[in-house]
């Protein structure tokens, strides 16, 4: 049977979209777990904490980003229910007092400078204008990162496929443009590329 | 349905358009570039805790102090102390960049010292009649001058060399200040007690170009290039009109003569009732300082003539040192070594002060001399020297700064040893010590006692902002403190009497017609102490001078018959140099401005005019 010249094209073609489209943004994306099952929602409901009880601010005004060990065993010095999870984080860490090695979805690479405190105090942004709704999450969701730059996926790369319809803010550079270009602020590449 | 190859190629075909219309191709080439400037070749600053250290900037004599930023123990960013009573909080732009310097690709790592030593040596045991073995040191007045001192006693016919110290200047006690050219707002002395002392003086700046001092002075004289001499010589012979002034060399009161108030004005484009006015002000609106070029006879004239010793130019104690070092050998200047008499002559050129032209060293080197040079990077001496050993640098070496010209009282502090040095340096003070037999590992910490038991002065704490008597601190805590950044400071010795103001020789004739030209050297005399990043913005930016060439404003540069791109020679009365020229309309008619370049600085270091001649 003769096929006609046009269907080898349009099968190529058609492969390479559905390829390009739908398997490469999850391909170019390596998933790592987090070393603790963690639950923002169970500190900031149950245990009524706010965000910056834990990601506070220095004194001299450096934002101190993930806890360490030391502050969350203020409170976990002794397990603080009967979870599976609770076990493990006082059996692994805890009492062996090793520090768990978070992956920082939200750290930018070296060549970006970032204040929080410009932001929050002086810019009055909440955590969740860019972070998302981070804090009512039951756990943590996969870190996932670039294979080739190395990347968090949270912090580069423009939104492929699902996530184009991501709605909350970000972490990206472009978001980091529109909210500085839609509030009429300075957005000049030596603001943060500095 | 059968696979042809015209079949495949169409897959392929297609596969590569549709591909094209997807993120996969852009994104490979975008997180490929990423993966160039982050692969892990690429050298990374470590992460760690945050914490703050304080120290003192050693890169020039100000001794600034300094608060670094440290990530896991790694200085990241340095900033001034506001509260610091020396400094008050600034910083200059070497300073700020100062912890660069470490990764600097001049700085030198490793070295023959044991080559060295053992020539040394053998030098030393061959010394003849009056042959000498010289320690020449760039910074004089630190605790490692005073090792050399005492092993240059200790040795035979051993010499210790160093520049004069210039007289301390009080800022705070002046009314007017008098500035022929002087950079008051350009890096001179401290930056930030000259900034601090700013709102008490008036500034008088006289000076061809609109400096940054200019700028900052309340009265900017443009007079013409290379006439401050004879502005100050029509001061002088006004305000001298009636007095007669000891201590004024020979020969004044003749080039008085010669330089009535007119022929001032002449010189120096300034109006002759201005200049009247000027020296009336003087007169009226003490106490005065005159500031010149370092060593200006003008200046020094103006001073004496103006009662300057005493009230804005003092006479500074030096920090107490234990009393067995005292029996050191004294300070010599080099002029007063007989031309080809020093058969060893070891420089420090580690911590950076007032460079001699080599051509004045060595006709002071006798047959066969070996020359050893303590450097951190590749300028400097260590062209000539036969063995130029690398040394720390700031922020690596624990090492004292002494006080700074603008500093009345007597200081310690040290300089901050941040990083870890390479394993190859040499401690230049150890190695001079070692020559003598002199155990001097622990001298900082010897002086320090020193300074504690005299009882004197006040220890100045960053990390708290505090003062504290110097004899309410416990001697062990004296010590660690001023490791942890802290800053003795003297008392102003109230019965101090005036300084002897030695007003040099007036150099023969003014403006010499065979040299028409003003030389403004632009580039700093240490290049090497310019981070490398700040060097590398400022070169490709083209707006500095390359190596070895010269700048003329338009009219000059016609009346030599040159144009940008000319070949030329740059001749002075030290000698000449090939130079390439640029025609710049923003140099002052009357300057030929220069840049650096061994050959340059070798003939401009001793001169300041010159001719440019087409080749």
């Amino acid at each position: 049977m003769r096929i006609p010249g046009y269907i080898p094209f349009a099968v190529g073609a058609l492969t390479a979209l559905a390829a390009g489209w739908a398997a490469f943004p999850h391909a170019i994306y390596q998933s790592r777990r987090q070393p603790v099952d963690f639950s923002h929602k169970v500190h900031t409901t149950t245990a009524g904490q706010k965000c910056d009880d834990c990601h506070a601010f220095r004194a001299d005004g450096t934002f101190a980003g993930i806890p360490t060990l030391d502050k969350c065993a203020g409170c976990h010095a002794a397990p603080m229910g009967t979870t599976a999870a609770e076990k493990n984080f006082i059996d692994q860490y805890v009492t062996p007092n090793r520090e768990p090695q978070w992956l920082a979805y939200a750290r930018q690479p070296e060549n970006v400078y970032f204040s929080h405190i410009t932001h929050v105090k002086l810019g009055g942004m909440k955590c969740e204008t860019c972070h998302g709704s981070e804090g009512d999450t039951d756990s943590l969701r996969p870190y996932q990162q670039d294979r080739i730059s190395g990347y968090s996926r949270d912090i580069w790369g423009r939104p492929a496929a699902h996530s184009a319809f991501r709605t909350e803010g970000g972490m990206k550079m472009d978001d980091c443009v529109d909210c500085h270009r839609s509030h009429g602020l300075t957005h000049s590449c030596l603001d943060c590329h500095k | 349905m059968t696979t042809t190859r015209r079949n495949l190629f169409k897959l392929t075909g297609g596969a590569a358009v549709g591909a094209m219309l997807t993120p996969a191709p852009w994104r490979l080439i975008t997180d490929s570039a990423l993966w160039s400037e982050n692969w892990p070749g690429i050298p990374r600053p470590r992460r760690g805790e945050v914490t703050f250290q304080f120290g003192n900037c050693s890169l020039c004599p100000a001794g600034c102090a300094v608060r670094a930023r440290c990530v896991a123990n790694q200085p990241v960013s340095l900033a001034g102390v506001a509260a610091h009573p020396l400094s008050h909080g600034a910083l200059c732009a070497f300073g700020i960049a100062g912890h660069h310097l470490p990764y600097h690709p001049g700085r030198l790592k490793s070295g023959p010292a044991a080559e060295a030593n053992q020539a040394v040596r053998a030098a030393l045991g061959q010394l003849r009649g009056a042959e000498r073995c010289a320690v020449l040191d760039l910074r004089p007045g630190r605790t490692a001058s005073w090792t050399y001192r005492r092993a240059m006693a200790a040795i035979r016919n051993g010499v210790y060399l160093a520049p004069a110290a210039p007289i301390a200047i009080n800022l705070a006690a002046a009314k007017t200040v008098f500035s022929l050219g002087a950079p008051l707002f350009d890096g001179w002395g401290t930056p930030g007690n000259v900034i601090a002392a700013r709102d008490h003086f008036r500034l008088i700046q006289a000076e061809p170009v609109e400096s940054r001092t200019a700028i900052m002075a309340d009265l900017w004289l443009p007079i013409r290039p290379g006439s401050e001499e004879a502005l100050a010589l029509g001061i002088a012979n006004l305000l001298l009109k009636e007095k007669k002034i000891a201590g004024l060399p020979a020969g004044f009161a003749d080039r008085l003569r010669e330089f009535p108030p007119t022929m001032a004005a002449m010189h120096s484009g300034i109006g002759e009732q201005q200049i009247a006015a000027l020296a009336r002000e003087l007169q009226d609106n003490g106490p005065v300082l005159v500031l010149g070029e370092n060593g200006s006879p003008y200046a020094a004239a103006l001073n004496l003539i103006l009662g300057a010793p005493g009230r804005t130019l003092v006479l500074r104690r030096e920090a107490p040192v234990p009393d067995d070092w005292k029996k050191a050998a004294p300070v010599a200047d080099l002029a007063s070594v007989p031309d080809g008499s020093i058969r060893v002559l070891l420089i420090d050129e580690s911590a950076t002060g007032e460079a001699l032209p080599w051509s004045a060293i060595q006709s002071k080197l006798a047959e066969k001399a070996v020359v050893v040079t303590f450097a951190w990077s590749k300028e400097g001496y260590g062209r000539q020297a036969a063995f130029t050993l690398p040394t720390a640098v700031y922020p690596e070496s624990l090492d004292d700064i002494p006080p700074a010209v603008d500093s009345p009282a007597a200081a310690f502090r040290l300089s901050a040893a941040w990083v870890a040095p390479p394993d190859g340096v040499v401690n230049p003070a150890d190695f001079v010590a070692g020559l003598a037999g002199l155990a001097a590992k622990d001298a900082l910490q010897e002086r320090a006692a020193a300074i504690r038991k005299s009882g004197r002065g006040s220890l100045f704490v960053p990390s708290s902002a505090t003062s504290t008597p110097a004899r309410d601190v416990k001697p062990d805590d004296f010590w660690k403190m001023l490791q942890a950044g802290a800053t003795w400071i003297d008392d102003l010795d109230a019965n101090a009497p005036a300084p002897k103001l030695d007003v040099p020789a007036l150099p023969a004739g003014t403006a010499s017609s065979a040299f028409p030209l003003v030389v403004v050297v632009t580039e700093p005399d240490t290049p090497a102490l310019v981070s490398p990043l700040l060097s590398k913005v400022y070169q490709e930016s083209n707006l500095r001078l390359a190596p070895e060439s010269v700048a003329l404003h338009p009219s000059d540069a016609r009346a030599c018959g040159l144009e940008t791109g000319s070949r030329a020679r740059l001749e002075t009365d030290c000698g000449s140099v090939a130079v390439n020229v640029t025609v710049d309309s923003d140099v002052p008619p009357g300057v030929v401005q220069v840049a650096g370049g061994p050959g340059i600085r070798k003939i401009c270091g001793a001169s300041s005019r010159a001719r440019v001649v087409r080749s």
